[in-house]
């Protein structure tokens, strides 16, 4: 793969069209032909600042943090870039590729589940003359060029072979979606890898994860950019869409037996589970049904479909394909027998989840009781953990996110955990308890933060009983005390709110 | 007495060299003491857990042991775990006595051997028990450490007296005492000395890297609660009330329930179904005295003039024994009597010796109940097994498991090639009937049936095996894989356990 600079092309033609698609074209290391530039390029510089809550302490902001990327511009002179880099985000602001011109720019669209946000500059003008780029699918095999910024101006593009084509994990849900992986030696430019990748001058992906050991690259796809961008073009942004089931491969002929398919039927996926309350669910799918189509698909035994233009596909994309309200006919065996079902897709909020995968651009709900800190369990929490929150993060609270739907069937409603105790008069002798989960206040079960409040107005004999569900079983406070110490514990810490309640 | 402490556990100092040399005089040192030493070399033999129907590996290590009685010698447990042969060694005697384990406490790290001839005893006599030093009194420590192939003695500080855990079990908590005096590997099982009596045996320290000159050793009241306890030829374990407690330190806490501000009491937070006092105390009653002395807000009881905590007291019981506790009920004072009629009969966190690994091995699928042994021999990745490993006693996982049966490996052939995905499960259910111990698994695979179903916690698929195909699979698999028998259930063998405090 060589690394070749280049400027821009004439106006109308936009990024690398015309260059040969394969890297192997050219000797490793050669210069790439140098081409004089007339118009402005279709790349422009991302200033954020961003400042993300502190879930430790969730009165305030962590340090205030500064990212550069590169970000496209699309028609209508909106700028792509990754949802990552938008997060929390104070300020956002548009450059030129040289530096010349800055201007503040807002977030029209944010999605972090794809990891994609949609930019607009606050000047109109700022946009104009920046011929916009298309989005165009790559495949396995295609040659791909990543683009960074110099300082001058000039694009630096490095260029690689789009390796793989799958459905994996993305940075911030866990959620499976279509993503491009390759291997590319990136320079450190700014401070991050949100970078655009072009195929032949049209957009095919966003570098969404970088590892700079392995030089392997995780990129947001084409066809994850369309959906984003067709879904935000009627200002109302849905989602990708799920069907809210699990399922297990059907390989082993053992099982294949015992769940009665019959010789002829090739593949299928047997559905260990029906998310509540979830598409399938009301659709009338059901945990036992082998799932031998989606909307007209044959699905093989890990789950795969024949995609057109890619080749075997996770149904995962399949499913994700259409959008929020279209229905998918999804063809199943129950006991012997073939059925059509029909299920109309939905994306699943993060927001609904009982620990939040993620919780972006908002603060965290917590109550500080007389010193005890309650907050809402969230996987944004266990990763104040670090990178190994994992392995380090308290272990109750981690099998609680991994196997939340088991736990909350009924989900509608948060885990209260006390997170921490500030050391204060009402809270002598409780300075040692930490994680550990709140079951009720005054005998009121607390399902949100939000719920203790009400559950506090009744307190017995001036006490507020607190029970957890597990060592040390119930504590109690003094109610007037908590209100009297209220102030100092205020001033005492620097606490301007004492609870943020949504 | 939260249940899910976790801290730094020492390490034990076993010596991991087989060496003797021909030992000579320590100065200053009355010779009868040295006549009542002996070198421990233990031949020993570790389970296999990855592959449980084979011989573990063979290894060993020295340890330093006393003469206790007229012909019995003490040491660690440690010392003579899992020993297939054990012989004992003493100066001026060039002879390798061959040694049997009597009575082994892995709950207490205290083994009591004999020796099959009896002149090894002629001319030395027991070492008397002595009491519980007192800080910064000087002691010394006698054995064979590591450094050399002599007695060596080693001078030492008492440092402080405290509950500590007994890392060779990692479960139990006992009196331990600390001392500055260097403790090497191969001093494990050797006297402390004060004045010519023992009050202590040397068991465990850090590595250098986490403290330097900390030593442990077991004070004389562990050593006698060991000694009275086989006194009938049998050990019984410690007795432990299985409750959880809460400091009442919080004035509102005292106050809500019905409490004077004294500084007494403690609240019970939690009370183990499997325990003594299931049934006798609830949560949220105050013990307020154990055994008629007081209990002050924060544990502690006052014990020979000594404060010491509540479970000290716990401590000196035995089997058959009795302990009466003055609660706070519903505002009301009263008193219950609690017997110690079992030890804690779940055993699976602390780390288990001399037992071999039980497992069912079906269809090339290797099932084995969760223990420490097993989580030390194998690296699992389900935060499920994790879980379940540390609340088994919190969360009381016991009563729907008493064993966790695990799916724990699997030995490739065509008929379980595509059941990968199931290792590290949890077994729920075979064909219909609910597993709660490795038997149920023996059970249910040795009734006939088309097809075993195989369901586990938490995974929606259930794993199918055919009987034909398991049939004719057998012998490809036990030939493969070099496989004897084909299950080890526990039986005559007691699987040992440790405390739940």
């Amino acid at each position: 793969m060589a690394l070749a600079v280049v400027a821009w092309m004439g106006p109308g033609a936009v990024g690398l069209r015309g260059q040969s698609p394969s890297p192997d074209a050219e000797p490793a290391g050669s210069a790439a032909a140098l081409v004089k530039t007339a118009g402005k390029p279709s790349v422009v510089r991302v200033n954020v600042t961003s400042q993300a809550w502190d879930f430790v302490r969730p009165w305030g902001k962590r340090p205030p943090l500064s990212k550069r990327a590169v970000g496209v511009v699309l028609k209508g002179q909106r700028v792509l870039v990754t949802g990552e880099l938008v997060a929390n985000a104070n300020y956002v602001e548009l450059e030129t590729p040289d530096g010349a011109v800055k201007v503040p720019a807002s977030i029209e669209a944010v999605d972090y589940e794809s990891n994609l946000a949609l930019l607009k500059a606050e000047d109109g003008g700022f946009l104009k003359g920046f011929a916009p780029a298309s989005v165009e699918k790559a495949v396995a095999g295609d040659g791909l060029s990543v683009f960074q910024l110099e300082n001058t101006g000039t694009v630096l593009s490095t260029r690689c072979v789009l390796s793989t084509v799958e459905v994996g994990r993305y940075p911030f849900d866990d959620a499976p979606l279509l993503l491009y992986r390759t291997t590319v030696p990136l320079q450190f430019r700014d401070s991050g890898f949100t970078l655009p990748v072009f195929k032949d001058g049209a957009l095919a992906g966003m570098v969404m994860r970088y590892d700079n050991g392995t030089k392997s690259a995780e990129l947001v796809p084409a066809p994850v950019i369309e959906h984003f961008l067709k879904d935000a073009s009627d200002g109302r942004y849905e989602g990708f869409p799920r069907v809210g089931m699990s399922y297990s491969n059907m390989r082993d002929p053992q099982f294949r037996r015992y769940a009665g398919i019959p010789e002829g039927v090739q593949g299928g996926v047997y559905v260990t589970d029906v998310l509540r309350g979830g598409p399938a669910e009301l659709a009338g799918l059901k945990a036992g049904d082998v799932v031998l189509q989606v909307a007209g698909h044959p699905v093989d035994h890990d789950g795969n479909y024949a995609d057109p233009v890619f080749g075997r596909l996770s149904i995962t994309h399949l499913i994700g394909r259409h959008f929020s309200g279209e229905r998918l006919v999804f063809t199943v065996l129950r006991n012997r027998e073939r059925m059509e079902i029909p299920i109309e897709v939905k994306p699943r909020s993060a927001r609904q989840q009982v620990v939040e995968p993620y919780v972006v651009d908002r603060a965290p709900a917590f109550y500080l009781l007389g010193g005890l800190l309650f907050q809402e369990l969230s996987r944004q929490y266990l990763k104040e953990w670090g990178p190994e929150w994992t392995k380090k993060a308290p272990e109750e609270f981690l099998y609680i996110d991994r196997h939340q739907a088991e736990l909350y069937p009924e989900g509608d409603r948060k885990v209260v955990v006390l997170t921490g105790v500030l050391p204060s008069e009402s809270t002598i002798g409780y300075e040692s308890l930490a994680q550990i989960v709140l079951e009720k206040i005054n005998g009121k079960p607390i399902r949100r933060v939000s719920d203790i409040p009400a559950a506090l107005a009744q307190s017995k004999d001036g006490m507020h009983r607190i029970d957890f569900d597990s060592d040390p079983g119930t504590i109690y406070m003094d109610a007037a005390a908590v209100a009297a110490g209220d102030e100092e514990l205020r001033r005492n810490y620097g606490i301007r709110v004492l609870n943020r309640i949504e | 007495m939260v249940l899910r402490m976790k801290r730094t556990v020492p390490i034990l100092i076993l010596g991991g060299l087989f060496a003797w040399g021909t030992p000579r005089g320590a100065e200053a040192q009355p010779a009868e003491i040295r006549k009542s030493l002996a070198r421990i070399v233990n031949s020993a033999q570790e389970p296999n857990y990855r592959s449980p129907w084979v011989p573990g590996q063979t290894g060993g290590g020295t340890g330093t042991g006393w003469v206790v009685s007229k012909d019995r010698l003490l040491t660690n447990a440690h010392v003579v775990s899992n020993a297939r042969f054990l012989t004992v060694e003493k100066e001026n005697d060039p002879k390798k006595y061959v040694a049997r384990v009597e009575h082994i406490a892995h709950d207490c790290d205290l083994a009591l051997l004999k020796v099959d001839d009896p002149s090894f005893f002629k001319g030395s006599a027991p070492l008397p028990l002595g009491g519980i030093p007192e800080v910064e009194s000087t002691v010394s420590v006698f054995g064979y450490p590591i450094g050399g192939e002599r007695l060596s003695v080693t001078r030492g500080v008492v440092s402080r007296v405290d509950f500590q855990t007994y890392s060779h079990s990692v479960v139990d908590s006992h009196l331990c005492i600390q001392i500055d005096a260097a403790i090497n590997p191969g001093n494990s099982g050797g006297p402390v000395l004060q004045e010519s009596s023992v009050v202590g045996v040397a068991f465990q320290g850090y590595s250098g890297d986490v403290a330097q000159n900390v030593g442990y050793m077991i004070p004389t009241p562990v050593i006698r609660h060991f000694l009275k306890d086989v006194e009938d030829g049998r050990y019984d374990r410690y007795m432990d009330l299985s409750i959880g407690t809460f400091p009442l330190l919080n004035p509102a806490h005292r106050r809500a329930l019905g409490l004077p501000d004294d500084d007494r009491g403690v609240v019970v937070s939690s009370v183990q179904s499997a325990g003594v006092c299931a049934g006798i105390l609830e949560p949220g009653d105050v013990i307020l005295s154990v055994d008629g002395r007081a209990v002050a807000s924060d544990g502690m009881v006052e014990l020979d003039g000594e404060r010491v905590q509540m479970a000290e007291i716990v401590e000196r019981k035995f089997l058959g024994d009795a302990v009466r506790i003055g609660i706070l009920r519903g505002g009301k004072p009263q008193e219950v009597r609690v017997v110690f009629n079992r030890a804690w009969p779940y055993g699976m966190q602390a780390t288990s010796y001399e037992a071999q690994p039980s497992y069912v091995l079906f269809g090339g699928l290797l099932f084995q109940p969760l223990t420490r042994n097993l989580m030390g021999a194998y690296q699992f990745h389900s935060p499920r097994i994790s879980y379940y490993f540390d609340s088994f006693v919190s969360r009381e996982v016991y009563k729907r498991h008493p064993e966790v049966v695990l799916l724990s490996g699997i030995l490739p052939d065509p008929i379980n090639t595509f059941l990968g995905e199931f290792r590290e499960g949890i077994v729920d259910e075979i064909n219909g009937r609910k597993v709660e111990t490795l038997k149920d698994v023996a059970d249910g695979f040795a009734q006939e049936s088309e097809f075993y179903v195989v369901k586990f916690v938490g995974i929606g698929r259930p794993l199918v095996l055919e009987r034909s195909a398991v049939l004719a699979a057998r012998d490809r698999i036990r030939s493969r894989y070099n496989v004897g028998e084909e299950q080890a259930l526990p039986g005559a063998e007691k699987v040992r356990v440790g405390k739940a405090d």
